[in-house]
């Protein structure tokens, strides 16, 4: 067992590199939870192996590669379903808690569309605090989606951010007298964005489409819906609710 | 160039993670210069370096959601799972290992310096170089045991016939010198 900073130091080399035997490495690891100035010794043993790999080993890679291992991870990528948590314990909890908060805050979401949108979100913030607490995750926020003119749209915004489960996000919009389909996506200031599934409107102009997944959102702050050719037909920043 | 922030390793690890293509194109920029140079000086030829690089970027991608920012710099982490393939690869074909020395020479089917924009990189890797001169030739030898032939610190007592204790202290020395040369010669260098 490693109980102390100068027994965990001697192996912390070892440790990086991978060379220790699982239950020394266990001790290590153990150690290191609750200790920063033994981190932080790690830290800068990580950095020596980086200056290490610059000098020793530093070759530009021949033409080509580069498109190789972009073709690769494409195949990969189109091979590898997009993750989802195993069923079972903490996981299906939370899928099962987040489902039904999807459910209730869609609600929430609509029935401020339809009526009181700007109040309802704010009496609610109780209700999300609430849900919150149940999920576990980091916030929710929410926007508020309107325009004029020809093709006028109203709906709300609802994102669950948390930095350990699944995150999603909700748009539910209304569009009298529009057909056909339009995008909803969810942007970072840095030029990241997440496109939601297309939001495909029915008879009564209503249409709804959501995303999930294991990111954390804390950089997206605005959501743009806009028509196939790019039209830009409403956009909203998300905030606190 | 100081080292990026976590932060910005997180979100691009998150990126990535997401099968965001500028991320991969990202990383590799950042990294495949030295997998690929890892391949050549521990697998021996370009064939296996290039499968090395392939490799290292798939596994880095299914293992994205691993990278704990707070466990050490994203470079380190890479750095560390092309290495630990390419003693994977090194078991598997029973090669004999080899020194640094028999195959760091320049290869001649290297491509041309690239622009302007590797300059800084370059700039590094020759502080890297100047701080790396700086190892006694024992500390030297024991951390290439250690990181290239994936030898414990027994294992590099055992070949360098010398206790321990000192095998330990020569790779520990080795990597903590190298951190402290590099501050040094940025600090001349700024």
């Amino acid at each position: 067992v490693t109980s102390t900073c100068d027994e965990a130091r001697a192996l912390l080399p070892e440790h990086l590199l991978g060379t220790l035997e699982e239950e020394a490495d266990e001790g290590v690891r153990r150690h290191l939870r609750g200790c920063a100035s033994c981190r932080a010794e790690m830290a800068a043993l990580g950095e020596g192996i980086a200056t290490f790999a610059r000098a020793a080993h530093d070759r530009p890679p021949p033409d080509g590669l580069k498109d190789r291992v972009m073709t690769v991870l494409g195949e990969e990528w189109r091979e590898q379903p997009v993750a989802i948590p195993a069923a079972g314990g903490r996981a299906r909890l939370a899928w099962a808690a987040a489902a039904a908060a999807a459910v209730l805050v869609a609600a929430l979401a609509w029935g401020g569309v339809q009526t009181r949108r700007a109040s309802v979100a704010a009496a609610d913030a109780g209700s999300y605090r609430n849900l919150l607490e149940v999920l576990g995750g980091e916030e929710f926020r929410l926007g508020e989606l309107s325009s004029e003119g020809p093709d006028r749209l109203e709906g709300s915004v609802v994102l669950y951010d948390s930095h350990v489960d699944q995150s999603w996000v909700v748009v539910l919009v209304r569009a009298p007298g529009m057909f056909g389909t339009a995008t909803a996506t969810l942007e970072a200031d840095d030029g990241r964005s997440i496109e939601m599934r297309p939001l495909e409107f029915g008879e009564t102009g209503s249409a709804a489409t959501w995303w999930v997944g294991p990111n954390d959102l804390r950089a997206y702050d605005h959501v743009e819906i806009a028509r196939p050719d790019g039209t830009l037909l409403a956009a909203t920043a998300i905030v606190p609710a | 160039m100081r080292s990026r922030e976590p932060e910005s390793d997180a979100a691009l690890m998150r990126a990535f993670s997401r099968r965001d293509v500028r991320a991969a194109d990202t990383l590799f920029e950042r990294f495949a210069s030295r997998i690929y140079g890892l391949g050549i000086v521990m697998l021996g030829n370009e064939a296996a370096a290039q499968d090395l690089v392939q490799d290292t970027f798939v596994k880095v991608w299914r293992n994205a959601e691993r990278y704990d920012t707070s466990r050490g710099r994203l470079e380190t982490w890479v750095l560390l799972v092309a290495r630990s393939l390419a003693i994977d690869s090194l078991r598997r074909r029973v090669l004999e290992a080899r020194s640094l020395e028999a195959t760091g020479r320049p290869h001649e089917s290297d491509p041309a310096p690239g622009p302007d924009e590797v300059a800084a990189t370059r700039d590094m890797t020759e502080r890297a170089r100047r701080a790396m001169g700086t190892l006694s030739g024992e500390q030297r030898a024991a951390l290439e045991l250690a990181y290239f032939g994936g030898k414990t610190s027994a294992e590099v007592a055992e070949l360098e016939g010398i206790p321990l204790g000192t095998a330990k202290t020569r790779i520990r020395t080795a990597l903590l010198r190298l951190r402290e040369a590099l501050e040094e010669h940025r600090d001349v260098d700024v």
